[in-house]
């Protein structure tokens, strides 16, 4: 990797979608809400709040990495120019609305994080290599920090390419948020990995699985409370069939 | 229309809910003429399979008409009119599974494939109506259904056949066809299969097709029992004798050839073990109780094959591994790779080898779904097979 001396400063947010500021608000909000039930159950979650409010106080968290490898069923050449077609992206990161290539090597990026609330992001290329490496990072005034890159491998024994990619992120809050975020999945560590298993579904299969706007029956509070657990809350509500984007495989 | 939505342990109900709609390049939507309960969408209606959601549309035995198909389907594979068994797995046909013929471990439709990674390491294919750890999709038991992977898994029907003769080639048929295959019979074997429920009755009957000499057959109900028998089948009921003991004695000590497990994880048996099987999956201690694969692994003769088409959800205990690894048996097992096996065993249905309706003792409206989970569950009524009729009326009591 050759952005591992990128500077993270102390004032920026990261990949995670909601700075410190919110955080400092919704912990605030917990705490209070806490306080108002008057029980043992809302002293815990005012006690969890006043932890959460603390961690968001406090500085940043050390920059941290996550990576990912799949075996992609295609060669390097097809892969690099799916993924080096930056509009392409948004139909396999589930948590980009879209990606718009500006001039020279930048592009912008807007994510959807909860409550719809969007971050964007200015990314400039900082290193390609044809077939094999995309490499790029956040520029200074975006919402949040973050650097990253994809690399395409032929497997020497013909079964595809390796495709691994590698983000660089901080988390303010740190491990207490990252908790949350694990939970409604939208931790860097998940959305990457899933990231992954969705451009091999798009290469291959042409489309990547989904249930999201399907029919079903009443969900009621439990239904509902089941969908966010298994992470099935979507920021594309429009179905691939509609979209009118060509057909990748 | 109207659709079965689990909503909780033991509760089925019926409710109108929204037409399905196309959402993948690849769907179709097929209007259901047939669909059925399986012996798994027991475990689903007695809460042993964790991660179903309130409301999910259960599902995945049923055929009918396609009626509208989306931009990205082949027309040469399917098309509008077509009449349509469905499998109940989900397959892209590109995946390096798929190109190996192992269809139900397709790497490209499960959305939820994390959700399986953590109980298995990595996700089988997406299912049909068969909780949100294997995808989430809404199931058959229906008025119409959205089918991913449309140009792939469904198999056109001539006409002239009735529903009820392909219906099975939805799942049950393949894959008692499968534990059959898994078996590894030579001509002349003796198989011994746990289990006369609709699978394990295609399981006998394939066993034969495949070569088998003898095949023993395991159960407690004797209208099951006599149906094994009208295949060629010797019988065993486990509530009269120690079916261990049994299948020594009737292979001269020897032992079956290949064991088959057509029942899974809930087995019922007699007991110290099985008891404390049955507590530790009340108390969410062992999500299945393996009393049949145990027996199966000590009955099965030295250097044989068990083969499992039941159903397991997660862990189990006091599996006898000693037995397992001394006798250097083999055991083979999986969810059905059913785009093998419709089109094969459809021939044999056209060629009046095999009529699968045989299986079938209750047809009902949609509606009385409710009812027949229970009726089925509780075996009451000798019911061995409910076949729904999704646009049929349900009559005054």
């Amino acid at each position: 990797m050759n952005q591992s001396n990128l500077p993270f400063s102390r004032q920026a947010s990261s990949q995670f979608p909601f700075g410190s500021k919110g955080l400092l608000l919704g912990a605030g909000a917990l705490m209070l809400y806490g306080l108002t039930r008057r029980s043992k159950s809302g002293l815990a979650l005012a006690t969890a709040g006043g932890v959460l409010a603390f961690r968001a106080a406090k500085p940043q968290s050390a920059p941290q990495n996550t990576r990912a490898t799949f075996l992609v069923n295609t060669s390097p050449e097809r892969a690099y120019v799916l993924w080096r077609d930056f509009q392409n992206l948004p139909r396999f990161m589930a948590h980009l609305k879209s990606v718009q290539v500006l001039e020279g090597n930048r592009s912008e990026w807007i994510a959807v994080g909860p409550m719809d609330r969007e971050v964007r992001w200015t990314a400039e290329i900082t290193g390609e290599r044809p077939n094999e490496l995309i490499a790029w990072r956040s520029l200074p005034g975006s919402d949040v920090e973050t650097s990253g890159s994809v690399e395409f491998r032929r497997d020497p024994l013909d079964r595809g390419t390796y495709v691994t990619a590698e983000v660089r992120y901080r988390i303010p809050g740190g491990s207490a948020t990252a908790a949350l975020a694990g939970i409604f999945g939208k931790h860097p560590e998940f959305m990457v990995r899933e990231a992954l298993r969705r451009f091999k579904s798009l290469v291959e299969a042409g489309e990547t699985p989904t249930i999201s706007g399907q029919t079903h029956g009443p969900r009621g509070l439990h239904g509902r409370t089941e969908e966010v657990l298994f992470r099935e809350t979507t920021n594309h509500p429009e179905p691939q069939a509609a979209s009118g984007l060509p057909r990748i495989a | 229309m109207k659709a079965v939505c689990w909503m909780g342990k033991e509760r089925i109900e019926v409710h109108d809910v929204p037409d399905p709609k196309i959402l993948n390049p690849r769907d179709a939507i097929v209007r259901i003429t047939t669909t059925c309960i399986c012996g798994s969408d027991l475990h689903l209606y007695n809460g042993f399979v964790p991660t179903l959601e309130q409301g999910d549309i259960l599902g995945h035995e049923f055929m009918g008409e396609v009626v509208e198909v989306g931009p990205g389907v082949n027309k040469d594979k399917i098309s509008v009119g077509d009449r349509v068994v469905v499998p109940f797995t989900i397959a892209c046909g590109e995946c390096q599974s798929c190109k190996d013929q192992l269809w139900s471990l397709c790497d490209n439709t499960n959305p939820n494939a994390w959700l399986a990674e953590k109980l298995m390491g990595y996700s089988p294919s997406g299912l049909f109506g068969y909780t949100h750890m294997m995808g989430g999709y809404a199931g058959g038991q229906a008025q119409y259904a959205r089918v991913p992977m449309a140009d792939v898994g469904p198999i056109r029907i001539p006409d002239g056949i009735p529903d009820e003769k392909v219906v099975f080639l939805s799942d049950i048929f393949p894959t008692g066809y499968m534990g059959a295959e898994n078996c590894n019979i030579r001509p002349g074997d003796t198989i011994a299969v746990w289990g006369c429920g609709p699978v394990g009755q295609f399981a006998i009957r394939s066993c034969f097709m495949f070569g088998a000499g003898r095949v023993i057959a395991i159960d407690r109900l004797p209208e099951r029992l006599r149906m094994a028998e009208q295949a060629g089948a010797e019988t065993l009921n486990f509530d009269d004798v120690d079916v261990v003991e049994a299948l020594k004695d009737m292979t001269g000590n020897h032992g079956p050839d290949a064991c088959m497990d057509a029942v899974g994880m809930e087995a019922w048996g007699h007991g110290v073990i099985f008891a404390m099987d049955r507590a530790k999956q009340m108390t969410r201690m062992q999500m299945d109780r393996p009393v049949v694969l145990r027996q199966a692994i000590m009955a099965c003769k030295k250097g044989g094959t068990v083969s499992v088409p039941g159903v397991y959800a997660s862990f189990i205990d006091k599996v006898p591994m000693g037995a397992f690894m001394n006798k250097g048996l083999t055991m083979k097992t999986g969810q059905t790779h059913m785009m093998r096996y419709m089109q094969p065993l459809l021939e044999r249905i056209q060629a009046g080898e095999i009529d699968p309706s045989f299986v079938i003792s209750h047809k009902l409206p949609l509606e009385s779904a409710p009812g027949a989970y229970r009726m089925f569950r509780d075996k009451q009524d000798h019911c061995t097979k409910v076949v729904l009729k999704p646009w049929e009326q349900q009559q005054a009591a």
